[in-house]
């Protein structure tokens, strides 16, 4: 815990609704907004997008302006390891099946902590990867591929 | 009398042997599937469909409504266990359910959901013996207009889902109505913010956002911290709960099955309103609204007694007006066809024995998922001494799978990594994601309608208060606002913005 | 020895569960198995008819048939993954084909070309739609209606299945030949449809005859007329648009198989010939009679001229009245 002269928590929110209404007001320029009694597709984004904005111009004024604990340190081990796991489930699932992408996807899941032992985690992956096909595909009929096609 | 005949007769059909049987296999596959993330109810009764041609009408569908209700018993046991909601209603349960497995209180939260849910399943089936008529019509007096005012009602309750400050729960329920209006706008047919992409244009899947957030985002926080610090303590307390728990639980259960059976006639509102205005409910009733969010255990018993209040009254309206409540009811429909019965209004009177036998059922069936569920209580709670370095890597791939089992996208299971990113920052910055759920599910209802309701009136909003019902509801919502603006919650916000 | 070979042997030795792997003796024609997509949530009418042929299908070629539901974007998620597979015929699409004829007139960013990547097998079924009104409408006739929508104009509201679905467009095409004015109200299906017009949100309804005819039969709507060549068994004495002089007497829904486009002609015809003599099967039949529909088998080519002829015809009633995809 570090001590900081502005809110991080409040700063962060209010910068990151921000973004995301500009981005929603750039996204919507084109529609029609119409008005009340007559909404065309553009009306509600645009109005939820500038409430948005002054929701977000709050908090970071509130972030900048009041003495308060930043946040704890970001792992970055834990957050890529659970990213890169799920993002290597959908890069393989459709390619190379189920059976591999379930121990690709396990594997890539335990190096987020350093607790594990190699030996153990192959030998879970492949018991998981055993299940999952089993349950998924063979008795709940998932239409994926257990195999490379 | 003739309500005792009926609930009789239909005794009679649901206990015969082969009936029971199928009524077994049906909570058994309903419960298994709702302990797996994201394998919902509506594809397991796709795939069993063709099997069930072979069986007569009642055995179907009491095979199939066990699939049904058997999967809002499993849905629960995950959100508590590894707060990984599998489905919009789970999402409550989360909120209590995984605090109290946190402080090893993961049997007692698990038996009281149980317990409320056949508490709530039992007195909604003598709800749809005895009230199903009346229920109906107050199903078609919701048009347009009292949709968009109960669905306001709902947005305002979501504030009080959060125990931090008002303000980042309003701003999160926008942010979740904003994600709902991804898609095709149903008024118009114009895709919003789709980037081009296809996949967005019938709008964000709940699951793999609630999956990213609540699942992904609170394991990705969790292995942040020392090992002996993590998730649930895993001394379990107790199994069974106290008469204290009880006594704290009971009027929750009553007062949610009251809600959810009258929430879940209304078609098209859904599995979301039961549970979330329960949970709202009770925290505004309580006496120390601080314990929620931290392992209240009313925060449990309540949604869950009016989420399966709520699924079993969404029967109503197939049974007596032929109207399907959501998309699992019309699958229900098809099956029916298939066995050449034409379902709607007259069914009730056509085939009495189907009807009646297929309402008891749901409370045999109810009484069986209680007799299984509370023994496998303990068997469920031994699973968090697995060690967490192996139970993490087992929740993210079945995150994985299930999510692209929801519509076979891989899209969606991209959409789930992008939210777990999102959900982890929100835990950073002390904010919860609950109520950008429900502004995500009802956002989307909420305008389409408005829109229609303007559209109809010619753009009059007077109809708005013109008509009764919506007049009552936004009284209510009127009420609620002046109480959270009052000065004493002024005073508790502040409070909570200060701490 | 190649990855994937080497994982396969390795998890195959640990999970010793044989035949999980697919086997590649069987049919000649057919090597693997055969994916069924329908690009529709499960339990409507396209998942109902995949689940009901799938088994036939199966036994008929030696191969399993996997029925696989791509929902989205109206159909076109899962037409386009089907356009874009290998053109051997092993994936199929079972769908409202007349989703695939508007499509190319409702959305300018289409992914696949209907003509060219998508192959015609055979038509299936044609279910028909139903017109009728909510009771506080004094029309018990569709020529009441016609002249009831002439004195007030603009005070009907009729309820459809989605915008630039088949119920709008047969709504707005009906409405410009009759002459008249009524709002069209877009709901999210069917089924959403039919309660509106019970509970008298909106007061007409052009839909599909499973989700709507129970209303009529039981009296809380009052139905008018039903679309295609015969009058409906279930309601007798509701006239066919034809014989109430109503235009649009072909709206309805048609269901049929595709293929990706460029498979071999000898494939289609096989799967053709095989389709064909699954409709012809009396349970089969019954099963489709009991959705409300009529079977209706045809010829690739058959196919493939109904397809380019509904294409124009909707694409000029879409384009005059302004309808918008995306």
């Amino acid at each position: 815990m570090t001590r900081s002269r502005i809110d991080l928590q409040d700063l962060l929110f209010g910068l990151f609704l921000v973004a995301v209404a500009a981005a929603t007001l750039v996204a919507t320029r084109n529609l029609t907004v119409g008005h009340a009694a007559d909404m065309g597709p553009g009306y509600m984004p645009r109005v939820v997008a500038l409430a948005l904005m002054g929701f977000g111009i709050f908090f970071t004024g509130r972030g900048l302006w009041r003495m308060r604990v930043g946040i704890a340190p970001v792992q970055w081990r834990p957050l890529l390891a659970i990213l890169a796991s799920v993002g290597v489930f959908a890069l393989t699932a459709e390619r190379l099946g189920l059976a591999i992408a379930s121990v690709a996807a396990v594997m890539l899941a335990s190096f987020a902590t350093r607790e594990g032992r190699l030996v153990e985690t192959v030998a879970f992956a492949l018991l998981l990867s055993g299940a999952a096909v089993l349950l998924f595909v063979k008795l709940l009929g998932l239409p994926i591929p257990i195999w490379p096609r | 009398m003739e309500l005792f005949n009926n609930l009789l007769m239909g005794l009679s059909t649901a206990l015969e042997l082969n009936n029971l049987v199928f009524c077994l296999i049906g909570v058994v596959i309903g419960t298994a599937i709702g302990v797996l993330p994201g394998i919902g109810p509506i594809p397991t009764v796709a795939l069993l469909l063709p099997f069930t041609f072979g069986l007569s009408p009642a055995s179907a569908m009491i095979m199939l409504a066990g699939i049904f209700y058997g999967a809002q018993y499993g849905g629960s046991t995950t959100a508590i266990l590894v707060n990984v909601p599998g489905e919009t209603s789970s999402v409550v349960t989360c909120i209590d359910g995984h605090e109290m497995a946190k402080q090893g209180r993961a049997g007692t939260a698990l038996a009281i959901a149980a317990i409320a849910s056949f508490f709530a399943g039992t007195i909604a089936t003598i709800v749809i013996a005895v009230l199903s008529v009346p229920l109906s019509v107050l199903a078609l007096k919701f048009t347009a207009v009292e949709y968009f005012s109960l669905l306001v009602l709902g947005l305002i309750a979501a504030v009080v889902l959060a125990h931090g400050s008002v303000a980042k729960s309003l701003a999160m329920v926008l942010l979740g109505l904003l994600l709902g209006l991804v898609g095709i706008d149903v008024s118009s047919g114009v895709a919003r913010m789709t980037f081009g992409i296809a996949a967005l244009s019938d709008g964000l899947d709940f699951v793999p956002i609630a999956m990213g957030m609540f699942g992904l985002g609170e394991i990705i926080a969790n292995l942040e911290r020392p090992a002996e610090r993590r998730v649930v303590s895993q001394s379990i307390r107790s199994l069974i709960p106290r008469r204290a728990d009880f006594r704290a639980a009971f009027p929750a259960m009553v007062r949610g099955t009251t809600l959810g059976s009258v929430l879940g006639v209304l078609p098209g509102g859904g599995a979301a309103l039961p549970p979330f205005s329960s949970y709202a409910l009770e925290k505004k009733l309580a006496r120390d609204p601080s314990r929620f969010g931290k392992g209240a255990i009313e925060g449990v018993a309540g949604p869950e007694a009016a989420n399966n209040a709520g699924a079993q009254t969404s029967f109503i309206p197939l049974l007596t007006l032929g109207i399907p409540a959501n998309a699992l009811m019309a699958l229900m429909i098809g099956a029916l066809m298939m066995q050449g019965i034409q379902p709607g209004p007259q069914i009730m009177t056509e085939q009495p024995k189907l009807v009646w036998g297929v309402i008891a059922s749901m409370w045999v069936g109810n009484l069986m998922l209680l007799v299984i569920n509370l023994p496998l209580v303990g068997l469920w709670v031994s699973m968090l001494k697995i060690p967490y370095r192996l139970l993490f890597p087992a929740i993210v791939l079945f995150c994985c799978i299930g999510t692209y089992g929801i519509a076979n996208s891989l899209f969606n299971v991209w959409l789930m990594m992008g939210c777990a990113m999102i959900g982890y920052f929100f835990i950073k910055i002390g904010v919860e994601p609950a109520p950008l759920l429900l502004g995500l599910v009802l956002g989307p209802q909420l305008e389409e309608n408005f829109r229609r309701a303007m559209l109809l009136a010619d753009g009059d909003f007077t109809v708005f208060v013109s008509r009764p019902i919506s007049a009552v509801i936004l009284g209510v919502v009127a009420v609620l606002l002046l109480a959270m603006l009052s000065p004493e919650i002024v005073r508790t916000r502040k409070e909570a913005l200060a701490e | 020895m190649s990855l994937p070979s080497l994982a396969r042997v390795v998890a195959a030795a640990i999970l010793s569960v044989c035949a999980l792997a697919p086997s590649g003796a069987g049919a000649q024609n057919f090597e693997r198995p055969v994916r069924l997509i329908v690009p529709f949530a499960p339990g409507g009418t396209s998942d109902i008819l995949a689940r009901l042929i799938s088994p036939k299908l199966s036994a008929a070629i030696g191969q399993s048939v996997v029925v696989e539901n791509k929902p989205g974007a109206a159909g076109n998620l899962g037409a386009d993954a089907v356009a874009k597979a290998q053109p051997d015929g092993h994936t199929l699409l079972l769908m409202d084909v007349g989703s695939l004829a508007t499509a190319p007139s409702l959305f300018s960013d289409l992914t696949f070309d209907v003509e060219k990547d998508l192959a015609p097998i055979s038509m299936v079924m044609f279910g028909p739609y139903v017109l009728a009104v909510h009771e506080s409408i004094p029309a018990k006739s569709p020529k009441e209606l016609i002249d009831y929508a002439k004195a007030n104009p603009n005070k009907l509201s009729i309820a459809n299945s989605g915008v630039g679905g088949a119920t709008h467009i047969t709504a707005v095409a009906m409405a410009k030949q009759l002459g008249i004015q009524w709002k069209n109200v877009p709901y999210k299906g069917g089924a959403a449809a039919s309660r509106a017009v019970v509970s008298g949100e909106s007061n007409v309804i052009i839909n599909g005859a499973p989700a709507t005819l129970p209303f009529v039969v039981n009296k809380q709507l009052t139905g008018l007329a039903v679309t295609g060549e015969q009058r409906i068994a279930s309601a007798p004495d509701l006239p066919t648009f034809k014989e109430a002089g109503l235009p649009g007497g072909d709206a309805g829904t048609w269901q049929g198989i595709l293929t990706t486009g460029g498979t071999p002609p000898a494939m289609v015809a096989r799967l053709n010939a095989e389709i064909r003599k699954i409709l012809e099967l009396p349970e089969i039949q019954q099963k489709i009679a009991e959705q409300g529909g009529v079977v209706r088998a045809q010829s690739p080519e058959e196919f493939r001229n109904w397809l380019k002829d509904a294409t124009t015809r909707w694409g000029t009633i879409i384009r005059e009245a302004g309808i918008k995809g995306s």
